[in-house]
């Protein structure tokens, strides 16, 4: 008697937690589905009557404006480049301070780990106006280095690595003493070789931090052919009523997101073990 | 290649804690000697010590009369078998093997030759192309054995390589290192904390406690003339009686009495011995089960233990304490029959309070 | 020829001269050459340029030059600027409004998704792929979902002939606008941190309870939720840490506006520092947000640590 009812009322609250798990998701969903939609109208149409989104004609000719007209490729290019860079140099970086944090000694390692650790709490804007003034100096404004170099002070990636490094068997190391390797040759033949994983996750988490990055690139890239791609696109954005249109802006959203929705959806182990890791440190 | 290893006074400290306290070691070339000893007495500290991955505080480690102590690890010329393996889990078994020969520049066709060499005498020649992650146990331990032998070290070394197998596999693979041994006339240093590997592998054996060596001796040595009680007590399955006695010292030989009248008539000269209290102790096999009342004391059995070739007879003597006797294989005695126990005089051992041991005279 | 034989190193060795015992732990100056290359950067493009933003605070400075010593006069300006104490007000409305919506809703969603059915894992990587777009795209989708005339809401509104509010115009709702893009893009991190928590709650532990004949909601409440009661602190200062550096959001969706509503403590900074080139007041602002999230990113380290002394 008494268990029938228990089922029942559990049956009861499972449908409402569905429902407002299914509500979340169309929350996700409809806004992505909106843009694209929009993405694939022309604009007058729109214009008069945005319910013409659900229904034909569609058009791929915002697309084909992407493409060819604005200086998106450009942008592109940059994001490219400047996110390439910094994620070669920080996996580098990182990976030589990881073995040497991790596994050698040396005068004052251990005040200096704990200084750098100290730099996780230190967040961008605390550096950004003295970083400006040095970068203007130097006059590394609209250069790529000025976009890369900040990125390669960061410590989060020399934290992951010095904990992915200790984590693995000091034996390993012994080992290779054994057997005569130096530890330049332990490092690069015996370790890094095993640390594999967390290359791939520290690099597509700082790839894609570079990609998303607004802040510096704004400052630092005033020109427009040094932009990066997300602060071009925010520059269309402005004038954003009496702009191309609405339809083109869509096309250039769907165009810059999709490329990563769609690394998200092939590297999202590594991806949600990158951020989550960032966020706990 | 064989070589001597001789170490003489070495101390080792980690941070305020002393692990190894003036220890002094001759290895002759070709030995199989075992570092025997419980758990965290410091064996392994020894052996990476020899192996040059810990730092000497103090004395000095020769081989060949070479001092090697001021060496890296990689120039000592001997070779380590870890207990976890350490095997390169990225590489195959070959190119485990090759790392470090391709490190000191042995031109290719020595490195192929010597990795077939080792894979033949290790029955691998199949596994040379796996990784370690796609090898079993067994398996992984002979290739950690495998990349020490295509080495020609001067002296292998063992860290508990044993201790990650099953039972029956550990016993088979105990006698293959026998074989091992024998064919590559190298001498060997293991530790072991088990001390049936130490008995059956040992050419001498090292025993530890306690910072210091307590005896270095054959195996037979060890087990028949103990120089500790520890020693007496570490060394052997089951564990060596222990009873206190006092000694009556007026004849040639001590005799033991026991706290409930029982006495031994031991075979060890009285001359020899200073105090009247004293540790007596014997081992199972020498404590003969006989008719009640015609032993040099009665007692109830409390445990039988069928070993198969012998049984083993838990007794409960008047005073509550328990020796351990042993009888056939096929002994009829049940569980609270009442038996005499036969100590064996011959094989009667006396320790003092500091765990000094005394023997009968040698046959 | 004689001198050198003499000075060999076997020749040493055999007069007796002690050579040091190898220590392969033992610190030596050549192995900072491996993490040299990052020092450097760290210290020249982190460490210094910190120092020299506390200078700078001190100081009046444009661009090029760093002017006089003000003293603390850049920050007594700061105390009497009526945009400042707004940015402030404003960046902890902000995180008033995104923190506990964020950790709940996160809270939710792990409880409901964490299981291993394949609708429960195409949901959740639905529900974090959208903390992998910039913020550039977030805040377009969401103008044009908040958008007069062609914008989702307004299209949905019009169905029922209804005008839809003006989340981005309307002084009162400029905020929650903001808000709500915010937390529809970082609602990934919190709801994926639950539910490494609730992964690492022992299994048996629940069969304990299935067999004292527990119900859902008293398992819920007796043990899941205190199990990830950690969790669930440090999830609120990881996000007030990222939501006090709100920017993006607010500088593409409404610029600051209306009349400064939205103008968090970042965007003043960006202002005052990079449009107005006043880098002395700028620098002085950037300080002052530093100390509130070094407070925050303390908490978060005493949080971490002790986290170990319970396990
Ligand atoms: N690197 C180290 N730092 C501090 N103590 C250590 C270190 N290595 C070993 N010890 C200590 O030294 C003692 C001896 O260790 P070990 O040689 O490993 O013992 P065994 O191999 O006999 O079990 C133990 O008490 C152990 O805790
Ligand atoms: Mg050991």
């Amino acid at each position: 008697m008494s268990a029938t009812a228990s089922i029942e009322g559990r049956a009861f609250g499972d449908h409402l937690l569905l429902a407002l798990v299914i509500l979340l998701s169309i929350v996700m969903i409809a806004p992505v589905l909106w843009v694209i939609g929009l993405s694939l109208k022309d604009n007058t149409e729109l214009m008069a009557d945005p319910n013409s989104v659900f229904h034909a004609p569609y058009t791929l000719k915002n697309y084909i404006n992407t493409v060819g007209t604005s200086s998106v490729f450009i942008w592109v290019r940059n994001s490219i480049i400047v996110s390439g860079g910094l994620t070669l140099g920080t996996l580098i970086l990182s990976s030589l301070a990881g073995y040497g944090f991790a596994r050698l000694n040396f005068p004052g390692r251990d005040v200096l780990f704990v200084i750098v650790l100290f730099g996780l709490a230190v967040p961008e804007q605390a550096v950004l106006v003295a970083r400006h003034q040095i970068f203007s100096m130097l006059k590394f404004h609209n250069t790529y280095q000025g976009l890369i170099l900040p990125g390669l002070s960061a410590p989060f990636g020399v934290f992951l690595m010095t904990q992915y490094f200790k984590a693995i068997p000091k034996e390993l190391d012994e080992a290779a003493m054994l057997d005569n390797a130096s530890r330049l040759r332990i490092f690069w033949k015996v370790l890094l070789p095993l640390t594999l994983p967390a290359q791939a996750t520290l690099g597509i988490f700082t790839f894609l931090g570079a990609w998303n990055d607004y802040f510096w690139p704004l400052i630092s890239a005033t020109r427009k052919d040094m932009f990066t791609l997300t602060v071009g696109m925010a520059s269309t954005q402005t004038n954003f009523a009496q702009s191309e249109g609405i339809g083109f802006l869509m096309a250039q959203a769907v165009f810059a997101g999709a490329p990563i929705l769609i690394v998200y959806l092939f590297f999202q182990k590594y991806i949600v073990t990158a951020v989550s890791g960032a966020a706990v440190r | 290649m064989t070589a001597d290893i001789e170490i003489r006074n070495v101390s080792k400290q980690f941070g305020a804690m002393t692990v190894l306290d003036h220890l002094s070691l001759s290895i002759r070339a070709r030995e199989f000697i075992v570092f025997l000893g419980p758990s965290g007495c410091g064996k392994s500290t020894l052996l990476r010590m020899i192996a040059g991955l810990e730092a000497v505080d103090s004395g000095e480690i020769a081989i060949n009369n070479e001092r090697i102590d001021h060496l890296p690890p990689g120039k000592r010329g001997i070779a380590m078998v870890f207990q976890s393996y350490a095997l390169y889990p990225h590489m195959t078994v070959r190119d485990n093997m090759a790392f470090g020969l391709a490190n000191i520049g042995v031109p290719g066709k020595v490195i192929e030759a010597r990795i077939n060499e080792a894979a033949r005498i290790l029955e691998m020649p199949h596994l040379l192309d796996r990784k370690p992650g796609q090898l079993s146990g067994g398996q992984r331990q002979r290739v950690a054995i495998g990349r020490a032998i295509v080495k020609e070290p001067k002296a292998f070394l063992f860290d508990e390589p044993l201790s990650n197998l099953d039972a029956a596999l550990r016993t088979r693979t105990r006698i293959e290192l026998a074989q091992l041994h024998q064919r590559l006339q190298s001498t060997m240093i293991f530790v072991t904390h088990d001390q049936v590997e130490a008995m059956t592998l040992a050419d001498r054996i090292v025993v530890m406690n306690n910072r210091k060596i307590d005896q270095i001796g054959t195996p037979m040595e060890i087990y028949e003339r103990p120089a500790t009680k520890f020693v007496a007590g570490f060394v052997g399955a089951p564990a060596m009686n222990f009873v206190d006695a006092t000694l009556d010292r007026s004849g040639k030989n001590a005799t033991a009495r026991f706290a409930d009248g029982i006495s031994v008539q031991t075979e060890i000269a009285s001359s020899q011995l200073t105090d009247d209290n004293y540790t007596f102790g014997i081992r199972s096999e020498d404590v003969r089960i006989v008719a009640a009342g015609q032993g040099n004391a009665d007692g109830v059995v409390d445990v039988l233990e069928r070993l198969g070739e012998r049984t083993l007879i838990y007794a409960r003597l008047g005073d509550g304490q328990q020796i351990v006797g042993s009888d056939a294989g096929n002994s009829r005695v049940a569980v609270g029959d009442r038996i005499g126990l036969a100590f064996d005089g011959q094989k009667s051992h006396l320790f003092n309070e500091t765990g000094r041991a005394w023997h009968a005279r040698e046959a | 020829m004689v001198d050198r034989l003499a000075t060999s190193p076997t020749a040493t060795l055999a007069v007796g001269v002690r050579a040091p015992t190898a220590d392969i732990y033992a610190p030596q100056w050549r192995n900072f050459i491996f993490v040299a290359p990052f020092l450097f950067f760290f210290t020249t493009l982190l460490l210094f340029p910190l120092l020299w933003g506390m200078w700078l605070s001190f100081h009046k400075a444009d661009t090029f030059s760093s002017g006089n010593f003000v003293g603390l006069g850049n920050y007594a300006r700061l105390y009497h600027d009526k945009v400042f104490l707004q940015s402030i007000w404003n960046t902890f409305y902000f995180a008033l409004l995104t923190v506990p919506t964020l950790a709940l809703i996160g809270l939710f969603l792990a409880l409901c998704l964490n299981r291993r059915t394949r609708t429960a894992a195409v949901l959740r990587t639905l529900f974090f792929s959208s903390s992998v777009l910039s913020v550039t795209i977030v805040t377009l989708i969401w103008r044009i979902v908040f958008i007069p005339n062609v914008g989702l809401l307004s299209t949905i509104y019009g169905w029922f002939g209804a005008t839809a509010p003006a989340f981005i115009s309307d002084p009162s709702l400029a905020m929650i606008g903001i808000a709500i893009a915010t937390i529809w893009w970082c609602i990934g991190l919190p709801m994926m941190l639950f539910l490494s928590a609730l992964q690492q709650i022992p299994q048996d532990i629940y069969e304990a309870a299935a067999l004292d004949n527990a119900n859902r909601w008293q398992t819920l409440r007796s043990i899941t939720l205190p199990s990830i009661k950690r969790t669930f602190i440090l999830v609120i200062i990881i996000q007030i840490v990222l939501q006090f550096q709100l920017f993006g959001q607010a500088w593409l969706m409404t610029r600051g506006g209306p009349n400064n509503l939205t103008k968090p403590i970042v965007l003043y900074i960006y202002d005052t520092a990079f449009r107005r080139w006043d880098l002395g007041l700028g620098a002085a602002a950037s300080e002052i947000l530093f100390i509130l999230i070094l407070v925050a990113a303390m908490a978060q380290y005493l949080v971490t640590r002790s986290r170990g002394d319970q396990a």
